[in-house]
């Protein structure tokens, strides 16, 4: 008896002992099936971390993007002195979640900002995302101020040729844009692209030079975000991007996940479309900047995973 | 030894005070806690301004304290009276020893009368810019508004400099010339009077000096000096920073004493005490002397008269009169919310400029021209470099006046201080034909909303006046130049602004992702 446990172990062994050995060889064919990871990942029906953790992982995982060592900067939409409920700015949970990744895939430091329009302090503490951040283990960092921004030249832009663009983002190894899914007034709505008037200083130049232009011309910048993660757990369908009272917030549940910010958006819209009636064209810059090549508008032509939850 | 215990916990008191009142014009201006403004409420013209709304307890506190023991609101509440102490101590040490003793001096009894007259009388007629000029704890909120908290911002920034990832750059206060000269020269004048003469400007041109002296010519416990006792080593007279006391005559002029207490600590003899007054005081001095009684008589008149024109002030405030004098046919000026009209304002404000150190946005600054002659150096709200958060009441939580009337956040969200006005041939949409909605985007309540703009495909800034409470988001923001397209006007008695609309949505039910 004991003989043959022995043998029969000892036969087992062997045979995950060869597999594992040549595990390449065993799983190649799955592979050659699969060669490119996704460039979207949507996900739905979770709550903001859960949704993240599932969506991160089918993107392959932070490691993907972020690497030992590196300094990464996460750029959630901070605007205005709202609470979470709100849905004026990022979920906090989200930015957290994403900060604490970045920190596990061995990041050297994460830093937070955005440059706010209402007063930043008020901004940086109502949103919940200070607090957030900071216990996850991020710094904090300051965009009150035109010392904090850098010249950067935008040779692809059509009005903008260049813009005085955050410190940390110009000086970072890889930055994550972390904007949420709302209806805007000026711009027709504000996703990924329009995330990025929180990076520069002077946004009065944009709204007085064609704003839809400028957003689309500021996304040629070429340093661009790792990966855009757009929140939709609460979406603002109206009044945006400000928001007057709950009555404007819808709990949508969804998150999009993308290395292409033009996908993103894309993807985000017609998700928000189901809301409240949004056309592409209306939104002009996201058009506009695929004719400037940053991304595309045909999802058919990415390979997009959905994952409902 | 019962004085030198006192006198040590009178300077205690003191620098406690005044240190909590100028943290509470700097760092802690802008945090949550209420705890430091509440100490201004103790200040006797915010107290004497607000004894109808809300400070009445403590102004009759005061009057109290004043009639028991004289002016302890002078040695020890006044943060400028103990500012003075500090700067003639301070100018001592470039003394010699035989410099530093003061020296009896008379009272100056014409200009303290009559600057006390002019800024009562004033008040009696609803106009507070000329105490607002004397009066010593607004005056002494102008020197830390202007130059403490500019040197704490000073200071901000340049470790902001050398720790850029810590410390936060703060911005400057703004800067505003005239406000700015006039507390530099004032502040020039108390350094000059007090290194050089002690106490002079309490008992020369302080109005609140002068009024709780003459108060307490009745105080129940009053500085004397024993005649039996002393023996006119005038060491009292060397350290009595009001010059008050004649050892000649033997003579304590409690009008001008400011309750330090240096004598008393100082005699050797134990010939100066307070002594209680109330009682036997007649018959004794129409024993001793007949001079003195005579002396007393006039003064008492004149506190008489002193008392009279408080009263008339207290009627004039409680019935709230309306303003005799007003100087300005044009008002301009936006004053900040809880002000309630600009009369109250320029009934209440003495420019103390606790609401402009407390604004977390600093878009409050002392006005010029804005509100006329009798409104110089009040607050007036500018939107060059913020607006004035939704959220935010902390200008009228910190004012101690009453003149800022403190709002809770509800009613705070619906006080209209101005409203907005829309040019439509500046606005960016119409010149540039491009989108812009950076005013929508700001407006908190959606006064502003972005409407159809013809047949272009874009949309075009809508203005419902009912609703926009006139924060100034809108105007600060406007791209427009070289003039903005949306700028908001001052509402010369602020309004309350209807309820902001809310537009209820079907909740639909998505499954998809909708690609």
């Amino acid at each position: 008896m004991e003989r043959r446990n022995f043998l029969k172990a000892a036969l087992l062994g062997s045979i995950a002992g060869a597999i594992q050995l040549k595990s390449e060889n065993v799983f190649a064919g799955k592979k050659a099936t699969a060669p490119e990871k996704n460039d979207l990942v949507a996900v739905m029906g979770g709550d903001p971390v859960t949704m993240y953790n599932k969506g991160i992982l089918a993107m392959g995982g932070i490691s993907r993007f972020v690497k030992k060592g590196q300094k990464v900067v996460v750029k959630p939409n901070i605007g205005w002195d709202k609470k979470p409920e709100l849905a004026a700015n990022t979920n906090p949970l989200l930015v957290a979640a994403i900060v604490k990744d970045c920190l596990a895939a061995g990041a050297s430091e994460v830093v937070v900002f955005d440059h706010t329009c209402d007063e930043w302090k008020a901004c940086y503490k109502n949103s919940g995302i200070e607090d957030a951040a900071k216990s996850a283990g991020a710094k904090i960092g300051f965009a009150h101020d035109e010392k904090y921004y850098k010249n950067v030249d935008l040779p692809n832009g059509v009005r903008l040729k260049s813009a005085k663009i955050h410190e940390s983002i110009v000086d970072c190894d890889v930055w994550i844009n972390v904007p949420i899914l709302k209806n805007h007034g000026g711009a027709k709505m504000t996703i990924s692209m329009k995330n990025y008037m929180g990076i520069v200083w002077d946004r009065g130049f944009w709204h007085s030079n064609d704003l839809q232009q400028c957003i689309a011309d500021c996304s040629t910048y070429s340093k661009k975000p790792a990966i855009n993660i757009v929140d939709a757990y609460r979406i603002m369908t109206q009044n945006g991007p400000k928001g007057k009272s709950e009555e404007d917030v819808v709990l949508a549940k969804a998150l999009f996940i993308s290395t292409d910010i033009v996908a993103a958006d894309t993807a985000a819209l017609k998700f928000f479309n189901q809301f409240r009636e949004m056309n592409m064209e209306s939104v002009a810059h996201i058009g506009r900047a695929e004719k400037l090549n940053v991304g595309t508008t045909n999802l058919d032509s990415i390979k997009v995973e959905r994952i409902k939850i | 030894m019962m004085y030198k215990l006192l006198k040590r916990s009178r300077v205690v008191i003191s620098l406690l005070i005044l240190v909590v009142i100028t943290l509470n014009f700097l760092y802690f201006a802008t945090s949550e806690t209420l705890f430091f403004a509440n100490f201004l409420k103790i200040q006797f013209v915010p107290a004497l301004l607000g004894a109808f709304t809300g400070s009445g307890i403590i102004f009759i506190s005061l009057i109290i304290l004043t009639l028991l023991f004289g002016r302890v609101y002078c040695s020890t509440l006044c943060p400028l009276g103990t500012s003075q102490d500090i700067i003639t101590r301070f100018a001592n040490i470039f003394k010699s020893k035989k410099n530093r003793r003061f020296t009896y001096s008379p009272p100056k009894n014409v200009m303290r009368y009559s600057l006390l007259a002019l800024a009562g009388i004033a008040l009696i007629f609803g106009i507070t810019s000329i105490i607002s000029f004397l009066d010593p704890y607004s005056n002494f909120g102008r020197i830390c508004t202007e130059f403490l908290g500019r040197g704490e911002q000073l200071i901000q920034n340049g470790l902001s400099m050398i720790l850029p990832e810590s410390v936060s750059s703060s911005i400057y206060t703004t800067y505003v010339a005239g406000s700015f000269i006039f507390t530099a020269s004032f502040l020039i004048l108390i350094i000059v009077m007090s290194a050089f003469w002690g106490r002079l400007y309490c008992n020369t041109i302080c109005p609140v000096g002068t009024f709780l002296g003459l108060l307490s010519r009745f105080s129940m416990f009053k500085p004397k000096i024993n005649s039996q006792k002393c023996n006119h080593c005038n060491l009292c007279i060397q350290n009595c920073k009001s010059g008050c006391i004649d050892t000649k005559s033997g003579i304590i002029d409690e009008s001008r004493c400011v309750a330090c207490l240096n004598c008393m600590t100082v005699c050797k003899k134990g010939a100066v005490s307070y002594k209680f007054v109330w009682k036997k005081e007649h018959k004794e001095e129409i024993v001793i002397d007949k001079n003195t009684d005579k002396l007393q008589s006039r003064e008492r008149r004149e506190a008489i008269i002193a008392m009279g024109l408080m009263g008339t002030l207290l009627a004039s405030r409680a019935f709230s009169l309306p303003r005799q004098i007003n100087s300005t046919p044009k008002v301009t000026g936006i004053a900040p919310p809880g002000a309630g009209s600009i009369e109250n304002l320029k009934n209440n404000c003495t420019a103390c400029q606790a609401c402009i150190s407390a604004c977390p946005n600093g878009i409050i600054k002392p006005a010029t021209t804005q509100y006329g002659l009798d409104g110089i150096l009040m607050p007036v709200l500018s939107f060059e470099r913020q607006f004035c958060a939704f959220d935010c009441t902390v200008c009228n939580q910190v004012c101690p006046n009453g003149a800022l009337k403190p709002l809770s956040l509800e009613e705070k969200k619906l006080t209209q201080i101005g409203h907005a006005n829309f040019r439509l041939k500046r606005c960016i949409v119409y010149t540039d034909k491009t989108d812009c909605g950076a005013c929508d985007e700001h407006c908190p309540t959606k006064a502003i909303t972005m409407v159809p703009y013809r047949d272009t495909g874009l949309f075009i800034p809508k203005l419902d006046k009912d609703i926009c409470i006139g924060c100034g988001g809108c105007q600060y923001v406007c791209p427009a130049t070289p003039e903005k397209a949306i700028t908001v006007t001052a509402n010369e008695t602020h309004k309350v602004a209807q309820k902001p609309t809310v537009e209820k949505q079907e909740k639909v039910k998505v499954d998809s992702f909708g690609f």
